[in-house]
């Protein structure tokens, strides 16, 4: 017994005793190894897990602490028990405040940014699986309001930052991978790894270009020491329309029209209603259901020295208008590849090369596809007795036959681009980089247009009676050379400061070739080339076909920081242009923000609910220099053509009249906002106050007739003369949770309330105007002192007239008859006239909101992008109101004797005022849309080759909620005076679609 | 100290890209800067077709002519379809008008061009240069007289342009020194310009001799008037011609009885949103049958239609009548075209300017018409003198008629033997059907003081100008008085 008792104290001694050898791997949560991860044992020694994510450790005895840190990932520590093969799985720290974030020429933790800077992941872009990269910004970023321009394929949004600041170009200055970009429709999402919104005065270190925000893009790069994987992404979707307008069928329209035709005094036009039954439903016809494919393939991976992304992309869209005529076709390939030279050097390589071939239709005008079907009477039939088209005889000079029309448009583009950037980092000693990075783009934009010889009834502006083809080309180049170095140190322990200088230079040129020739053989696109053709016309022939535009700057940004818990960051920029006259060529923008992490503060320690808590402010005055060239000089590029012995002589005179003293528009930009994160970081709390006045705005303002800048290709001078404001408030709050080993959610909901104000506009009148509605009307938008950049400026109506006795006691509208709006006489001088018309409505929206919900269990995953848009206002402008175009189906509630209605005027061809631009034509737009919904199976995870195969179904715009009776709530033509009018917007496709990913 | 003078090193390679200095940012443009113009014959040629380029944006005036006249009504598509034309045919016009607006800015637009030419004209010399120069007088004159016709006094500029800050300084140049500067003008074009052109459409001798006889007409000069017209009717390579039908044809195109033609051409595209800039007879698409479908003609917005009493005024056996006026419901009967009613409907289009088949129909084609606009037609020359040798103080009553029934005879009408008050009633009411639908009867009415009897709404004192657009009067600083009673 004793010998026994004694020989397992011995065993148990030993083993107890014993240094073992560990071994382990380190894992992602889906089972992939991690390379590179720091194991640290309590006491000395330390290894790195290799390529697999494996590691060796000698000596360990039971009680060591092993630590396991990466970047990006929550440290991990373990106690040693009787392991002898240890798995750890390391969860991602995309919540901490350790993210990086991109601040220009530069990065920083996200703990010490100063100012407002909203990033998005590529796990989001990857999960909302758009098109274009601005459907991946919609409803993710407080303070960013994207509209589309249009549904068609191809066609692009309009990114406003924090409001519109100007009335002239508020596009704001995007870099990829510090390349300028204009065109977004040329990057592929899912070549992204990260976006940085920088909203506040942050983007102040762009100097003249940042008063419009600055959008900061970086492309995907591999990582070092990580085996070479491929991901592979592929669907295939159904688009088909969100919404089409009700409009009269035959007989409704014939009923209809025999009541206006005798209200107007005329004889009615239908003799007899039977027989006509419901006739051609044009928009049945021209919406169609149309496809859309892409595939995706990426690569990545890396070496010790070296780390590499690569991609391949495929997109092919159909329109739902017009299917192949208004299809949109993308292809793009990328490479990124870094290498270290050494400890010191490193450099860094990417490539982009990218097609795109773009079919147009004509959309959102007057006579637009979407317009005429509207319009068209559904008493003809699409082709008439001989099978040709219907000709659309009667309905005005714009309303053609929109299927004609579709069969007879052949324009398209092409874009052939070339893009690439190389950077070198150069550690010049410990503390000190200095960064050289070239970016370059080179664009080739073809077009073709071939108008055939076409009849489409009589009158009509679309008719052609001698073929004509025009082709474009134009050559973009620009490159950008930043140099700059960044020192970095820290005193007394506490204080750390980082301090940059630089410099960089830009500058883009190009250049515009067009011609059109005539008399196409056979009238036929086969033979559509400039060497069929007959009379060349150059369509530069006054010159003004190039461009030169550059820009010179130095910058310097000094952050510091005390112990990470004040922070101060101060950036100073002067920028050259070209575009400033000589007296203003130079400016110099300065800005400053501060912060402080109020949770790393000794008495917060108690607080345990809020786990992180920072308050920052920021304020600078930042520049936008998007004006035209050469303002500041007067050129011959006028348009002065006669004709001498019966043909064209093309002469030189002035173009635009100049100003010398033309400078960029400035900007002052306050922002004071706090960051927080509570309850167990699961809740993210982020609120920002802003105010953005903006000086200085260029205006083509009306000048004296007699200085002749009305002459044909002239214009008035360009002056800086407008102020407005833009004030708001952001909200954005977060939830992320692990509710159980299979379950994960996560939440967002953001919210801007935006308030936009003109303070001056030093034009006559003290307004400018724009937009168009109706024919030959007063333009219906305005620029003016007291309102909203862009409101609707037209009468106010208040009812109908009911009785005749109505119409003679309201002494101020005494041409009215029964049936007739009501105008409300709202400068009380006794007339109905032109200064009576008011702010009518705005299409800058109230209340910008977003909300997002997903969740992950097991092997599903499940996510719901919502956005909504409250109080922007649109001007329903579609209807021709010609004698014989259709109405659409709110005229059935039309006034038909005393007390129907008093809401909807009485029908009538006769002559009336209820045409003339009021707030009968705005609608209320405010919407709630859900963008995306999608629910996801990951079929299998490690299956030979393959790491992860999921499938998916996502709905893109499955449901919209609005009052807005038009096509779509969410589009606007983006121009800051004259946008929010609907002249039949090609709405935005639902679609259905099916997908793979496969990562092997 | 290494490193010290490393990161010195590097400072310097970070400033590197300022070798290229700040004058990196200095581009010239690629267009050529207007300053530094006018340094070969040829620059002044083309500076010279480019103050051309405004004589076809009159075809507003020409309109305008007739409308605020008892010669046609204004139609259009309905009384909402360009307000400011309706209210000129209503003589309740304002200085908000639009139309007045576009021609206060397109004529002051040719001022300028033609002025540009002036204020360079001694920086080099060439043979031709003084034609090049009266052609530039010539046009400073042409916009000149349609600016005082229009609005009565107007700010003056000779060889100079206005520049921006002059419109703060300037003030209404009284009427008689800018006609002054009209007839200087036009006696340097006369004395300077070839009697026919080194090409079609260019200005000829004859052509300022006729604008100066019809300069001193408005200004009731008669005998300054006679002097120059007769020069020009003697020595002029101009006639009546006989084939009356075609004149207005694209066949009759820059004929023997063409003094002055303002050129069109089909052959470049225009839009609305720079009807100055169209190369073609706007007018003419403006005027032209609304939906019309049919033989001969083409499709316009129905603009412009003559009235009964313009048709009833010809006299019968007056060929000129089927030439100025189509009855289109007896055509559309005759030919089974059809066709829509536009407003104001009246039964008759002008057929000299209305758009007719045949031409390229250039997109947008109404816009783009090739019809050229007979400016001033030796019958005119004719008529002027006949009126001016009537009026002058020693009367010469036998020239007149002779003159007057030249005309008359070539439209298959009797001799006149009247004289005195009655020769001249004659001779007005031989303009008015002579020249229909060419753009002259309202300003002939204002000048012969015959407005009030035969426009309804004339008011005496008003309307004889129009008003100057206030939009104007406020760019100019708010410092010119409008013209009475708007």
């Amino acid at each position: 017994m004793k010998f026994l008792f004694i020989w397992s104290l011995v065993l148990g001694l030993s083993l107890y005793c014993e240094a073992q050898n560990l071994k382990g791997k380190v894992k992602e949560q889906n089972g992939e190894g991690i390379p590179g991860v720091a194991v640290a044992v309590e006491g000395g020694q330390g290894t790195f897990t290799d390529i697999d994510g494996s590691f060796t450790l000698n000596n360990i005895k039971k009680g060591d602490k092993l630590t396991f840190s990466f970047i990006g990932y929550e440290t991990q520590e373990v106690i040693i028990a009787n392991q002898t093969d240890l798995q750890v799985i390391m969860a991602n720290a995309a919540n901490e405040l350790e993210e990086i974030v991109v601040v220009g020429y530069g990065t920083q933790n996200k703990k010490e940014v100063t100012g407002a800077v909203s990033v998005i992941s590529s796990e989001t872009i990857q999960r909302i699986n758009p098109v274009r990269v601005e459907q991946a910004l919609q409803g993710q970023v407080a303070g960013v309001n994207i509209t589309s321009q249009s549904g068609s394929p191809g066609s692009g949004s309009t990114i406003n930052i924090r409001g519109i600041s100007t009335n002239g170009d508020s596009r704001p200055l995007i870099l990829v991978d510090g390349n300028v970009i204009e065109d977004l429709s040329v990057i592929n999402p899912q070549d992204i790894e990260s976006v940085n919104v920088l909203k506040d005065a942050t983007a102040g270190i762009y100097g003249v270009r940042a008063a419009n925000g600055v959008i900061l893009i970086v492309t995907k790069s591999g990582r070092l020491n990580t085996k070479m994987k491929f991901d592979l992404t592929t669907y295939y979707g159904v688009q088909s329309t969100t919404r089409k307008i009700p409009v009269l069928n035959a007989t409704e329209y014939a009923l209809l029209k025999n009541e206006s035709f005798t209200f107007g005094g005329s004889r009615p036009p239908f003799r007899s209603i039977e027989g006509l039954g419901i006739g051609t439903n044009w928009q049945d016809l021209i919406f169609q259901n149309a496809p859309i494919y892409s595939l995706n393939l990426g690569m990545n991976g890396g070496k010790k020295k070296s780390k590499y992304s690569a991609g391949v992309s495929y997109l092919d869209q159909d329109g739902i208008v017009g299917g192949s005529s208004a299809k949109f076709q993308r292809i793009t390939t990328r490479g990124n590849y870094t290498y270290d030279f050494s400890k010191k050097l490193k450099v860094n390589v990417t490539g982009l090369y990218l097609y795109t071939d773009k079919n147009s239709l004509l959309e959102n005008s007057l006579g637009s596809v979407l317009f005429n079907a509207l319009n068209m009477a559904p008493t003809l039939p699409v082709r008439d007795s001989n099978g040709s088209f219907t000709l659309a005889e009667g309905l005005g000079n714009e309303v053609i036959n929109p299927a004609a029309q579709i069969n007879d448009t052949y324009n398209s583009s092409q874009v052939n681009k070339i893009s690439g950037t190389l950077g070198v980092t150069y550690n010049v000693f410990k503390n000190l980089e200095f960064n050289s990075r070239f970016q370059f783009n080179h664009a080739v934009v073809d077009g073709q247009l071939f108008s055939p010889e076409v009849f489409y009834g009589s009158g009509k502006v679309f008719n052609v009676a001698r073929s004509a083809y025009t082709e474009n080309q134009s050559v973009f180049q620009d490159y950008t050379w930043d140099n700059y170095l960044t020192y970095s140190t820290s005193f007394g322990g506490s204080h750390n400061i980082k301090a940059m200088i630089g410099s960089s230079v830009f500058k883009t040129i190009g250049e515009f070739a067009s011609s059109t020739g005539f008399n196409i053989p056979d009238n036929s696109i086969g033979n559509a080339t400039l060497d069929n053709v007959t009379d060349v016309i150059d369509n530069f022939q006054n010159g003004n076909n190039m461009f030169d535009s550059r820009l010179l700057s130095y910058f310097t940004r000094v952050q510091y920081d005390f112990k990470g818990k004040y922070l101060l960051s101060a950036v100073l920029r002067r920028d050259g242009s070209t575009k400033f006259g000589p007296k203003n060529q130079f400016g110099y923008f300065p800005s400053i923000s501060a912060g402080w992490n109020v949770s790393d503060e000794a008495f917060f320690k108690n607080i345990t609910f809020v786990n992180q808590l920072k308050l920052r402010a920021s304020y600078g005055i930042v520049g936008n220099d998007r004006i035209a060239d050469y303002g500041f000089v007067s050129l011959l590029n006028g348009e002065g053509v006669y004709v001498f012995n019966n043909d064209l002589v093309f002469g030189r005179t002035i173009g635009r009249l100049n100003n010398p003293e033309i400078q960029w528009e400035e900007q002052k930009t306050l922002d004071i906002g706090f960051d927080a994160k509570f309850g167990g970081n699961k809740w993210n709390l982020t609120m920002d106050y802003f105010k953005k006045r903006t000086e200085k705005l260029l205006l083509v303002a009306e000048v004296s007739g007699i200085l002749g800048a009305s002459a044909p290709g002239s214009s008035p001078p360009i002056t800086n003369a407008g102020t407005v404001d833009n004030q708001g408030l952001e909200f954005q709050l977060g939830y992320v949770e692990q509710l159980s080993k299979d379950l994960s959610v996560n939440a967002s909901f953001n919210a801007t309330r935006l308030v936009n104000n003109v303070l001056f506009v030093n034009s006559e009148g003290g307004f400018l105007a724009g937009g168009s509605f109706g024919v030959g009307q007063e333009p219906p938008s305005r620029m003016e002192v007291g309102q909203s950049i862009g409101y609707f400026y037209g009468y106010k109506t208040n009812g109908i007239f009911q009785t005749a006795s109505e119409v003679a006691e309201s002494s101020a509208q005494q041409n009215a008859t029964p049936g007739d709006l009501k105008f409300v006489d709202t400068n009380n001088d006794g007339i109905i006239d032109a200064s009576d018309r008011t702010n009518i409505g705005s299409p800058i929206p109230d209340i910008v909101m977003g909300f997002n919900i997903g969740f992950d269990y097991k092997n599903i995953d499940f996510s719901c992008y919502t956005f909504a848009s409250v109080g922007n206002e649109i001007v329903r402008n579609y209807e021709r109101n010609q004698p014989l175009t259709n109405f659409t189906a709110y005229a059935k509630d039309r006034w038909t004797g005393e007390g129907s209605t008093n809401v909807h005027p009485k029908l009538s061809t006769g002559t009336n005022s209820n045409i003339l631009f009021s707030d009968y034509f705005v609608e209320d737009g405010s919407y709630v849309r859900v963008q995306n919904v999608q629910l996801g199976y990951t079929v299998g995870q490690n299956w030979k080759n393959i790491t992860k195969c999921r499938i998916y179904v996502l709905v893109v715009n499955p449901v919209t909620l609005t009052k807005y009776t038009g096509y779509d709530p969410s589009a606007s033509s983006g121009a800051p005076i004259g946008g929010g009018i609907d002249q039949g917007f090609y709405p935005l496709p639902r679609t259905y679609q099916l997908g793979l990913n496969l990562n092997f | 100290m290494n490193t010290i003078i490393k990161s010195i090193l590097l400072t310097l390679v970070v400033l590197l890209p300022t070798s290229c200095s700040d004058s990196f940012v200095e581009v010239k443009p690629n267009d050529q800067n207007s300053e530094d113009y006018f340094n070969t014959a040829e620059e002044f040629d083309l500076a010279v077709v480019s103050a051309y380029d405004l004589l076809q944006s009159t075809y507003i005036n020409v309109m305008l002519g007739e409308i605020a006249s008892d010669n046609t009504l204004a139609g259009g598509e309905s009384s909402n379809d360009a307000p400011g034309i309706q209210e000129i045919d209503d003589m309740r016009h304002t200085p908000l008008n639009a139309q007045l607006r576009d021609i206060w800015g397109w004529m002051f637009a040719g001022v300028n061009r033609a002025n540009y030419v002036m204020e360079f004209q001694n920086k080099i010399d060439f043979t031709g240069k003084n034609v090049l120069l009266a052609e530039a007088r010539f046009l400073r004159a042409y916009y000149y007289f349609e600016l005082v016709k229009f609005f009565g006094d107007v700010p003056l500029t000779v060889d100079k342009r206005f520049l921006f800050g002059d419109q703060f300084t300037v003030g209404r140049t009284p009427k008689a020194e800018v006609y002054a500067q009209i007839e200087q003008d036009l006696i340097y074009a006369s004395a300077n310009l070839p009697a026919v052109g080194k090409q079609t459409g260019r200005a000829t001798k004859g052509a300022a001799q006729a604008l100066l006889g019809k300069a001193y007409l408005f200004q009731n000069k008669y005998a300054e008037a006679a002097e120059v017209l007769e020069q020009l009717i003697t020595s002029g390579p101009y006639r009546l011609v006989t084939d009356y039908d075609n004149m207005f044809e694209s066949v009759g195109e820059n004929n023997a009885e063409s003094v002055f033609e303002v050129q069109y051409s089909d052959k470049e595209g225009a839009g609305f949103g720079c009807l100055q800039c169209s190369e073609g007879n706007v007018a003419v698409g403006f005027n032209g049958i609304r939906n019309y479908n049919g033989p001969k003609y083409d499709s316009g917005f129905s603009f412009n239609v003559p009235t009964s009493g313009l048709a009833n005024a010809f006299e019968p056996g007056d060929i000129r009548k089927r030439v100025a006026i189509l009855d289109i419901e007896a055509w559309a009967a005759s030919t089974g075209a059809t066709f829509v009613k536009g407003y104001e409907h009246t039964g008759y289009y002008n057929n000299k300017y209305i758009a007719r088949q045949g031409d390229l129909n250039t997109g947008d084609a109404n816009l783009t018409n090739p019809n050229n606009y007979r400016a001033i037609r030796f019958a005119d020359v004719l008529l002027m003198a006949a009126e001016a040798n009537n009026k002058k103080s020693s009367a010469d009553a036998i020239k007149s008629q002779a003159y007057l029934n030249r005309v008359r005879n070539r439209a298959g009408l009797s001799n006149t033997t009247l004289t005195g008050d009655a020769l001249t009633n004659a001779i007005y009411r031989e303009r008015r059907v002579e020249l229909a639908g060419e753009g002259h009867r309202f300003f002939d009415l204002v000048r012969t003081s015959k407005a009030q009897e035969s426009i309804p709404n004339f008011t005496v004192g008003k309307h004889e100008v129009f008003p100057i657009p206030a939009i104007e009067i406020q760019l100019a600083g708010n410092r010119w008085t409008q013209n009475p009673n708007y």
